[in-house]
């Protein structure tokens, strides 16, 4: 039976602020939302427990299923572009180049730029009539008339799928960067002696050894990506025809316009997805074993 | 060595802290005791001027008013007011709100009467009756008035020698295809007509009035009857605009909002645009193109159908929680007041909820097209004052849009909205 001895109480009053944080904004609000979802909760009607009457709806919901399927094919396609693209600036940024630092800095930029105003920066790019893409294609000649960029479903998922990448992917690099940093030099010198060639050193030393890191970029930007919200406000606000509604801004709206128990319940989903994906990830990249 | 050095970190670590501290207690510190919380939301220059208002009021009353400042959008002001209101603040005590919503506010029983001291005689009597009164209990007044209006180019309808603005869709088309035609030889980026097409709110009330005219949307006894011919009809021509006459760009079903075709038509690239009447005031300013040579008329009709207009506007009323319910009357009838409605209106732009403002020497003397706009009010269609408004309004939006893009034929896209919103009334109509 170990007890808790004078150090270990020094431990914990350390870590108690930050737990405290963590229970006031993440516990509070995730639990509050998850009782709410269990309830019809809508302004101009008597508050009523419904048990799961709102995850009911919701699977009966078209609207619903519309915001699910756009939410994972957006995961599924913008998540695996970013994280390669990741690892491609990061190895890249881990060359001696001059200058390493500020181009490390330049690199991180879109990462630091909110991403309702990046929402707005591509705005202004894909905009019909004075937009840059348009005017870039038609100084190179390369359409007849302007391109309506967000007005076809394809259109408008691949120009958010850019504006995404474009913002995010300075984060996947940076974590990936951490990680090949840590990747002893001495390593790639052993494979040199041994004649590997570079593509040889990248899949036999820097890929098994980054793995985890990997695992984590891809679940951070996973969680990230499930729930992605600002982006899609501004650039599309849902459209064309409600093709690029995610999960996030489907609840919004109902949360918005006073139903606060069914905004709830797809928030819930979205967090039951977040959660399960995370579980998933942890288990297939079997961290315990290969961290240490 | 490692005791030392924590005991060296934490005091410096303390002034770091300190204006964290500072700031969250600040932002605790509610507003003065006593005062009124008036919420009001819009552009800068919007609020200064409702900032201006309160000062004067203040003086006048010597009731303390405290502005709490919203955003410009108006799903966020909803939002920013939906929050307090639920948990049964007592602030904010006096509030704007959009035409829209007030059927949520009152069946969520969230206004005070206002009390049958107030007289009704000023205002617009059918605007009141539809929107404001709820069972014979005035809820909220008018502050400033909205409707749909066509904005057409005086000079190319002269110079191509045709008379006056389209009374009908068909008369619409023709001008616009014509005027199209003839300016495209010199420039490629002109277009007949811009309206609000994005997947938003004002989507919904541009198809009323397509929708309308056709004799489709009417909400009897709250029963919405979104599947029918006349509004095929309506979405098929929306759809034919930008499609087959090619009058309206691609763009308006993306990115058309009301700034976007404001731009649009003021910098001289359109012969027609529909738009609320904020836009006369910014179309006619110093640096705009098409300055002096507009003019403003009814939205047109079918040959056997009236012009239908969305009414918009902002209404003002007293929270149920409030806990100083004189002041804030006071408040409300300063804001309705002659002057203040005045100011609001010259310095803004703003159109009054008074009818008397509309004969007013001064006013017509400084807004001449106001004379017009009263009938268009006066007939203005409000959209169904229902609770669950908004969320019929969320549905409808991307089907609506989905047939502008292509993507539904508007039987199909009409049928399924009407589908989607019965399953929603389940939920909110049951008992």
């Amino acid at each position: 039976m170990p007890t808790i001895e004078k150090e270990q109480w020094k431990a914990l009053g350390f870590v108690a602020p930050l737990l405290l944080f963590v229970v006031l904004l993440v516990l509070v609000p995730v639990l509050g939302t998850l009782a709410d979802s269990f309830f019809r909760d809508v302004t101009y009607l008597p508050k009523k427990f419904i048990g799961l009457g709102n995850f009911e709806q919701l699977l009966r919901d078209r609207g619903f299923w519309r915001a699910t399927r756009f939410t994972c094919l957006f995961v599924v396609v913008s998540v695996p572009l970013e994280v390669l693209l990741g690892i491609l600036i990061a190895l890249i940024l881990n060359e001696r180049l001059p200058l390493r630092g500020a181009i490390r800095a330049c690199v991180l930029i879109p990462w630091a730029i909110p991403a309702a105003v990046s929402g707005r920066i591509f705005e202004l790019v894909y905009n019909y009539s004075f937009g840059a893409a348009n005017y870039l294609f038609r100084v190179l000649h390369l359409t007849e008339g302007p391109i309506n960029w967000l007005g076809s479903e394809a259109g408008a998922f691949f120009a958010l799928v850019v504006a995404d990448t474009w913002k995010t992917t300075p984060f996947a690099a940076i974590i990936l960067l951490a990680g090949l940093s840590s990747i002893s030099e001495d390593l790639y010198a052993q494979a040199k002696i041994d004649r590997a060639s570079l593509i040889q050193r990248f899949w036999r030393v820097t890929l098994p050894l980054l793995k985890p890191v990997v695992v984590v970029t891809l679940l951070f930007r996973t969680i990230d990506a499930l729930r992605v919200f600002d982006l899609i406000f501004v650039l599309t606000g849902g459209g064309p025809g409600g093709a690029t509604t995610s999960l996030s801004l489907f609840g919004y709206d109902y949360f918005s316009a006073g139903d606060f128990g069914y905004g709830s319940a797809a928030s819930v989903v979205i967090f039951l997805l977040a959660f399960g994906l995370s579980i998933t990830y942890v288990k297939l990249a079997r961290f315990e074993r290969e961290v240490v | 060595m490692n005791n030392c050095s924590l005991k060296v970190l934490m005091p410096k670590k303390i002034p770091l802290i300190f204006p964290i501290v500072a700031l969250l207690a600040l932002s605790c510190c509610g507003p003065k005791k006593n005062a009124v919380v008036f919420s009001v939301g819009g552009a800068p220059h919007s609020l200064a001027l409702w900032e201006q208002l309160i000062r004067d009021f203040e003086k006048e009353s010597g009731i303390p008013v405290e502005v709490l400042r919203q955003p410009t959008d108006t799903d966020q002001r909803r939002q920013g007011l939906i929050v307090p209101l639920n948990a049964g603040k007592s602030n904010p005590d006096v509030f704007l709100m959009d035409v829209a919503w007030l059927g949520l506010f009152v069946a969520s029983d969230w206004l005070e009467p206002l009390g049958s001291n107030v007289d009704q005689e000023p205002f617009f009597s059918r605007v009141l009756q539809m929107v404001d009164m709820h069972e014979g209990t005035l809820m909220a007044l008018p502050v400033y008035m909205d409707a749909g209006l066509l904005y057409y180019r005086k000079d190319l309808l002269e110079s191509f020698g045709l008379s006056g603005p389209p009374k009908t869709w068909n008369e619409l088309l023709a001008y616009a295809r014509t005027v199209q035609r003839k300016m495209r030889k010199t420039n490629p980026d002109f277009y007949g007509f811009v309206w609000q097409g994005a997947q938003y709110e004002g989507l919904i009330c541009n198809f009323l009035e397509f929708a309308g005219s056709e004799g489709g949307f009417t909400n009897q006894e709250n029963k919405i009857l979104l599947d029918s011919t006349e509004n095929r009809r309506a979405l098929a021509f929306m759809h034919d605009l930008i499609w087959t006459h090619e009058v309206s760009p691609p763009s308006t079903y993306t990115e058309m909002k009301e700034e976007e075709t404001r731009t649009f038509f003021q910098a001289g690239n359109v012969l027609f645009e529909r738009n609320w009447p904020y836009a006369w005031a910014l179309h006619q300013s110093p640096d705009s193109k098409v300055r002096g040579k507009i003019g403003v008329a009814p939205l047109p009709a079918p040959p056997d159908g009236e012009s239908v207009s969305t009414l918009g506007g902002w209404h003002i009323g007293i929270s149920k929680f409030s806990d100083i319910k004189p002041q804030a009357l006071k408040l409300v009838q300063f804001v309705t007041s002659c002057e203040t409605q005045k100011r609001l209106l010259l310095n803004l732009g703003l159109n009054p909820g008074r009818k008397d403002l509309y004969a007013d020497p001064e006013v017509l003397d400084k807004v001449p097209h106001l004379a017009q706009l009263r009938d268009v009010f006066q007939n203005a269609r409000p959209r169904p004052i229902l609770p669950y408004y908004t969320q019929i309004s969320e549905i409808a939006q991307p089907f609506i849009n989905g047939v502008l893009a292509g993507k539904y034929e508007p039987k199909d896209a009409l049928a399924a909205a009407q589908q989607e919103i019965a399953a929603l009334l389940k939920r909110y109509v049951t008992e």
